[in-house]
């Protein structure tokens, strides 16, 4: 709906990438994997932890929602649920690519994705495992 | 699909992304400090308020909240007394200190001059505040109905055009309490997607189905009815009992007028009703300031109900319908704002009928004529000179809304604070009241603005506009000593 969102989100991560090059001096590789874990937490918290609206207008009837959920009005499969669903595989591929698919490395950016798309499926629509976070 | 430049469009997102995370933080924070502070004495009962519900308002909205509620120490005329405020935590409590200054006002909806002292509608106001005091204290079916509101629906109907009007004591309340009272479920309403919260109100308390076709976009008017008339209701697909398409004049957040002839034909053409919200266009526009029909060359008999508010052009407060006979009789016996709600003040019913009566020239002068001509040049001069400044300003020619879009988050305090120290009062908007991408600077012209005014507004703008960086259309070279000219000339 609103231009640039997409290219925002990716220019955001490669900026981040940069970042943690210039902070910390490490190999590409570990900067890929440490974008790639921050986004894991940050990404994971927002769409798949947090439920509810920043606004009080809609009376808290998304309450039970986590944002990935109330995405798109709940329509699954949109471009843009499948651009997100994207996005984390890719990153994971850089990660991969760029630390020559090392041990502690592989097993941390293995485990991301894995939560991160695992939770992005359609068929995880409303599902509260073991009833985590099914609080409103 | 929002319209805007793909460089602001990234670097706003990219504004509000860090507002968010920095607002989260702090939230996180305050958490961790919070845990530590004895629980309220108010154990076990619900909190009012969810803790991510107010985000917003906490952590965005609250930072600038200078930038609104400002308190005014005099009338709204074309110059305001604003009341000098203060805050020694950042904007989360503001104070008022006892100085003011005077600044020029370019908000206030004083279209054509009637906000403050008048010389023909003032005396006669304060006769009838002495005759019929401040208040009817009764509804009009009881004992609220006094000679001053009969007097009013009859002039309010002449000066519109439609054989009777019924007058009510809220602009907000007429839209919101009217549409359930001509439409209820069975029926469908068509609204423009930009429309008033008041007609939203309205439609969503009448029952009826709503639909909304995009903005001035007449083939998808034209879609959206085929598409309804065809399926009929849901699930039963029976008919329509009646389909009304609501749309505004003026739409105060653009500035855009609405293309009136074209709706009115299809309307006809599908025998749905129109129903027109005038509430910045009467009194404003048009040759004898009958509003957008009058602009436009409809007929008003086209429109089958025509809605409008006092509080812009006529300087008073309430709003009214104008329709058929009928419509308003049966109106007049099933609106609970008719039969429910206090009458209008008699002192402001009196205003109206004043400033109606200047406005049509029966006051026995020609100020009428004189104001709508200066609100049509003064609208007109300022938004050419605010485009050759480079200025994205929206809206058509002889509107005298003019929104001057600002994008990122961060330009609308610093454009309005950067304006207030430089006296003028310009409004500024942004979300939820537009889309979250597009907030603006609202400027209205009042025909009480002379050109020297005008032109001190033009310049204070310009010195905001460059501090905020908002000219994001190229200037007109030959064209950037215009000011200086104009001020030679006077």
């Amino acid at each position: 709906m609103y231009p640039g969102v997409w290219t925002t989100y990716i220019l955001i991560l490669f900026f981040s990438w940069l970042l943690v090059l210039s902070v910390f001096g490490c190999t590409p590789g570990t900067a890929w994997t440490v974008v790639n874990l921050f986004h894991f937490a940050i990404t994971y918290h927002f769409f798949h932890w947090k439920k509810g609206t920043p606004f009080a207008d809609d009376q808290g009837m998304y309450n039970g929602l986590t944002w990935w959920e109330q995405m798109d009005n709940g329509k699954q499969l949109t471009r843009n649920r499948k651009f997100l669903i994207v996005v984390p595989v890719v990153l994971y591929l850089i990660a991969l690519h760029t630390t020559d698919y090392q041990q502690p490395m592989l097993f941390l950016n293995t485990l991301a994705v894995g939560v991160l798309v695992v939770a992005k499926l359609p068929n995880m629509h409303k599902v509260r495992i073991f009833g985590i976070n099914a609080e409103n | 699909m929002v319209r805007l430049p793909y460089s602001t469009a990234l670097t706003t997102l990219f504004s509000y992304g860090l507002l968010f995370a920095f607002g989260h933080l702090r939230d996180f924070f305050r958490r961790i400090i919070d845990s530590r502070k004895p629980t309220t004495n108010l154990k076990d009962y619900a909190p009012i308020c969810l803790g991510h519900e107010d985000f917003y308002t906490r952590r965005l909205f609250n930072r600038v909240q200078d930038c609104c509620n400002r308190p005014i120490a005099s009338a709204p005329d074309a110059w305001i007394d604003v009341i000098e405020r203060y805050s020694n935590d950042g904007n989360k409590t503001i104070h008022r200190t006892s100085k003011t200054s005077r600044c020029l006002n370019l908000g206030s909806y004083n279209y054509l001059g009637f906000a403050a002292a008048d010389e023909y509608c003032t005396p006669r106001v304060i006769e009838s505040l002495k005759k019929y005091s401040a208040s009817t204290c009764s509804v009009r079916v009881d004992g609220g109905n006094t000679k001053l509101h009969i007097e009013l629906e009859e002039l309010v109907a002449r000066f519109v055009g439609k054989p009777a009007a019924i007058l009510l004591g809220m602009g907000y309340a007429t839209n919101s309490t009217i549409i359930p009272a001509l439409i209820g479920k069975g029926g469908l309403i068509i609204s423009d997607s930009l429309n008033h919260n008041s007609i939203v109100n309205g439609a969503r308390g009448s029952g009826a189905a709503v639909r909304v076709f995009q903005h001035n976009n007449i083939a998808h008017l034209e879609e959206v009815l085929r598409e309804q008339i065809a399926q009929g209701q849901p699930r039963t697909h029976r008919p329509w009992n009646k389909i009304i398409v609501i749309v505004e004049g003026i739409y105060s957040m653009e500035g855009e007028l609405c293309k009136l002839p074209e709706v009115i034909s299809v309307c006809k053409k599908y025998k749905a009703y129109t129903y027109l919200d005038e509430a910045h266009s009467i009194g404003a526009i048009g040759k004898s300031g009958r509003g957008v029909c009058d602009l436009l060359g409809v007929d008003p008999a086209d429109v089958d109900i025509m809605m409008g508010t006092f509080t812009k052009s006529f300087g008073s407060c309430g709003g009214y319908i104008a329709a058929s006979k009928e419509i308003i009789h049966h109106l007049k016996q099933t609106c609970p704002a008719h039969i429910y709600a206090t009458s209008m003040s008699p002192p402001a019913v009196q205003q109206v009928i004043s400033a109606i009566k200047v406005i049509l020239g029966e006051d026995g002068t020609n100020r009428g004529a004189k104001k709508l001509a200066q609100i049509r040049e003064n609208s007109n001069f300022f938004r050419s000179e605010l485009k050759k400044m480079g200025f994205e300003v929206l809206g058509d020619n002889d509107s005298p809304v003019m929104p001057i879009m600002l994008y990122n988050p961060a330009k609308i305090p610093s454009f309005s604070r950067e304006c207030l120290r430089l006296n003028v009062a310009a409004v500024v908007v942004a979300f939820p009241a537009t889309p979250l991408l597009l907030s603006r600077a609202r400027i209205c012209i009042s025909a009480s603005h002379t050109r020297e005014d005008l032109i001190k507004g033009l310049e204070v703008l310009s010195k905001a506009g460059d501090v905020s960086g908002i000219k994001y259309f190229p200037v007109e070279q030959e064209k950037t000593t215009a000011v200086e000219k104009l001020k030679k000339i006077q």
